[in-house]
């Protein structure tokens, strides 16, 4: 029922008009019953937006809580990465074949001329078969003569009074004694059984694996 | 009463209303004004009160290796340290009492930076001094350029405010002088300089990266705000040298260089099936972690920058090409004197005193004869050996294309006059490099095929692409049989010359040609009594797996190409002893001489 047609209600039409326009009343067919108020959907609301509010905050704090956890961290990864590259940056040189080279000739070890090899199938020299001189072919103790900057005054592992290259870097240097071989180093190695040598009857032998 | 009473509060309203909207209105516009029209502005403001922080990401510059992984040349940090002069010098602290308060000397301070830079202290006061006197109100010095590590971060320790650092990236190469030459240098900005840094630049070279966030007052990033460009770490170089091989050839020709009292030495390996250089060593060498003592002229590479007349070396060529075209044999024979004036007016000499000979073309190269050789080589005209030689590599550079690689010269047939047109038959009158020489050594004892030099392996990018470099197809410069037979006559040369005892290597048959150069002087002739000497030889000689070139500059122990006989004897036993190269068997035939 539109406004218009409630205007012209049957009843109304018959009253005389009035000076003053007619009041647009009418009575109320039943008292509607009192809604109660849903208190569950305002809870509901009010803890959704509380839980909300709450979670919110607790992910804000746990967010900056783990960014200090992360700051602390990101400090310890740079002072291990300034650490190792220090401790890279000494070693550094170690690896070069200079230095490889002038321990093993500290040790008294020479690089032999010829190389000769023995066949196995039929037990034959190949190759000059000469025994190893006792001089070697490069003296890699000898004046410094492939430089290595990296290796000024580091003392060699297998002489440690000697450097390759410069002066003993004495600062550095941790004295002789410290670092002279330990007792056990120094023994002999004896093998615990002595190794029989592969039977040539079958071919060639080849290494048995345990 | 009751339309008033009825349209004031109306009125009233829209009067509220409008006031409302008019001051929201100026929010907006204000709101607007901030975040739009000048927020560029405040922003600035912002992050310039300390809220916005960047970091640099490093990009690593990429490695360079050897032929295993062997790592020659990485990266690594130096950092500068910066002095705050002003503030240095106003520090204070309380006095002794404890009731005032006084500036600190800067002394102090320069006592203990100076115990762990290794400055003298009063150098450090002095640079503090300078910067003030130059502007008294000085905030900035460098301390110290390119300090170690372990260096910053004992500065760091000690707490000055008035010290600041910056990261450096640098280079650092383990093996120093060994290939340093090959590997060249970067300057101390990061700025590749020579060799490989700078001719592989595109492979090696990083980009870094730049880490923006917001901070808050204690420094803590703000979550949220970060915005990472990552940085692009560089390629992995890979070159064909063994660092092994090479620190023996660089100690042995160091060793050698001084012996025989030369200016310059140089020894090379390359291997014969694959063109790969596996050794190029020099002396004086290069360490590319103190560029600075050396010699700028020991910079480069000498075996690649320099150019030289092969002198006796090109005999062998010169041999390869009569047996080719089919115009001799190494038995065909020509009688030669020890000097004889050519039809044309040229006159030629040996270096030694002989009767009239019935030379072989072998005998010929036995005894270096440049008589016989003119001879032989006139049965081919200038035209047809200058195009041989052309196919030989002669003045043509090398695919390694290094830094400064000279060409060599070979000037057109056309130009050659009566005395080039023989002294071209021995080696004179066009000139080569180490690795050309090698290169045309390498196609005789591989059958006459010539396969591309090469010294990089390849390139791999961080992301696993590998890049290997574009080399031609290898050629078949002269027939098989041709190379064959001459690689029989270099054979007998080791065996029958004059250096054979000098060179011999126990277990192995070697093929070697020795090969003295004259040098031109400033005045248009040659230098007298010093010669650039060098000798090339391949090994096994019945199944040739590597060429040794050895060069000595002005040798002046011994003047003569047998100064290189040693060096090379040395080197040959051990690229046979590293390559695991297994020991010959039989023996060569011997060739009659005359």
């Amino acid at each position: 029922m539109s406004f218009a047609e409630s205007l012209a209600l049957p009843e109304w039409d018959e009253l005389p008009r009035r000076e003053e326009p007619a009041r647009r009343l009418r009575a109320v067919e039943r008292p509607l019953p009192a809604r109660r108020p849903r208190m569950t959907y305002a809870i509901v609301a009010v803890a959704g937006a509380v839980s909300i509010a709450l979670a919110q905050m607790a992910l804000s704090v746990l967010i900056t809580q783990d960014s200090y956890h992360v700051a602390e961290l990101q400090q310890e990864q740079r002072a291990l990465t300034l650490e190792a590259q220090s401790l890279r940056d000494e070693v550094a040189g170690l690896s070069s074949p200079q230095y490889l080279a002038a321990n093993a000739a500290a040790l008294g070890m020479v690089i032999d001329a010829s190389p000769t090899y023995l066949r196995l199938s039929d037990a034959a020299i190949i190759g000059s078969g000469d025994p190893a001189g006792g001089s070697s072919a490069v003296d890699a103790r000898g004046p410094a003569q492939v430089s290595n900057a990296l290796l000024d005054g580091t003392p060699l592992v297998t002489d440690p009074g000697s450097v390759v290259q410069g002066e003993p870097d004495r600062g550095d240097a941790p004295p002789a004694a410290e670092t002279a071989p330990t007792e056990e180093a120094t023994e002999p190695v004896v093998p615990a059984e002595p190794v029989a040598p592969p039977p040539l009857t079958e071919g060639l032998p080849s290494p048995t694996t345990r | 009463m009751s339309t008033r009473a009825e349209r004031h509060p109306r009125r009233r309203s829209v009067v509220a209303l409008l006031a409302v909207v008019a001051v929201l209105a100026a929010f907006v516009l204000r709101l607007v004004d901030i975040q739009v029209v000048n927020a560029g502005e405040h922003v600035g403001d912002a992050q310039s009160m300390g809220l916005a922080g960047q970091r640099v990401l490093y990009g690593n510059r990429g490695s360079i290796v050897d032929a295993d992984g062997t790592v020659l040349a990485s990266s690594t940090q130096l950092y500068d340290a910066q002095i705050d002069p002003l503030l240095a010098t106003t520090m204070e602290r309380k006095t002794a009492d404890g009731t005032g308060k006084e500036i600190v000397p800067f002394a102090d301070f320069a006592a203990q930076i100076a115990e762990v830079t290794g400055q003298d202290p009063q150098e450090i006061v002095d640079i503090v001094d300078g910067a003030l006197a130059e502007n008294p109100g000085s905030r900035f010095a460098y301390l110290k350029r390119g300090i170690s590590t372990t260096d910053y971060l004992a500065l760091v320790d000690l707490g000055l405010p008035f010290l600041t650092f910056k990261m450096q990236p640098s280079r650092v190469y383990p093996n120093g002088a060994v290939a340093g030459n090959l590997l060249g240098f970067t300057s101390s900005d990061g700025e590749p300089l020579a060799g490989y840094e700078l001719l592989a630049d595109d492979c090696l070279s990083a980009s870094n990266g730049l880490e923006t966030f917001q901070k808050g007052a204690d420094g803590v990033q703000i979550p949220g705000t970060e915005s990472v460009t990552p940085a692009e770490d560089g390629g992995t170089l890979q070159l064909t040298i063994d660092a092994d091989l090479q620190w023996y050839m660089s100690e042995l020709i160091a060793e050698e260089t001084q012996r025989m009292k030369a200016k310059s030495g140089t020894i090379t390996v390359l291997e014969i099936e694959t063109g790969k250089i596996r050794a190029a060593a020099e002396y004086p060498a290069l360490d590319p972690n103190d560029v600075q003592a050396s010699d700028p002229a020991d910079r480069g590479s000498r075996i690649f920058t320099t150019s030289f007349e092969p002198g006796s070396t090109g005999k062998a060529l010169t041999a390869a090409m009569l047996l080719d075209a089919g115009v001799a044999s190494p038995t065909s024979t020509v009688s030669a004197a020890d000097h004889e004036t050519f039809p044309n007016g040229a006159s030629i000499g040996d270096p030694f005193d002989h009767p009239v000979y019935n030379y072989t073309l072998a005998g010929a190269l036995i005894d270096s004869s440049n008589v016989a050789l003119s001879k032989f080589g006139d049965l081919l005209t200038p035209e047809q050996r200058h195009d041989y030689l052309e196919k030989f590599g002669v003045g043509g550079g090398t695919e390694i294309d290094f830094q400064g690689e000279a060409e060599g010269q070979l000037h057109p047939a056309s130009e050659w006059d009566n005395q080039t047109r023989y002294t071209t038959t021995f080696g004179q009158a066009y000139t080569m490099t180490v690795p050309q020489v090698m290169s045309a050594y390498a196609m005789i004892a591989n059958g006459g095929v010539k396969v591309p030099l090469r010294l990089v392996e390849s390139c791999t990018m961080p992301d696993g692409t590998v890049i290997t470099p574009d080399l031609p197809e290898p050629q078949q410069v002269i027939s098989e049989e041709a190379a064959n037979e001459t690689a029989l006559m270099i054979e007998n040369v080791a065996v029958q010359g004059s250096t054979a005892e000098m060179i011999k290597v126990p277990g192995y048959r070697v093929a070697a040609k020795t090969g003295t150069a004259q040098k031109p002087d400033d005045n248009g002739g040659y230098k007298a009594g010093v010669y650039f000497t060098s000798i090339v030889g391949f090994a096994p000689a019945e199944d040739p797996k590597y060429v040794v070139m050895v060069t000595l500059d002005e040798p002046t122990q011994v003047r003569s190409s047998a100064a290189t006989a040693p060096a090379l004897q040395k080197a040959l036993t051990q690229v046979m002893k590293h390559f695991r190269v297994m020991p010959s068997t039989g023996q060569p035939h011997l060739f009659d001489k005359y």
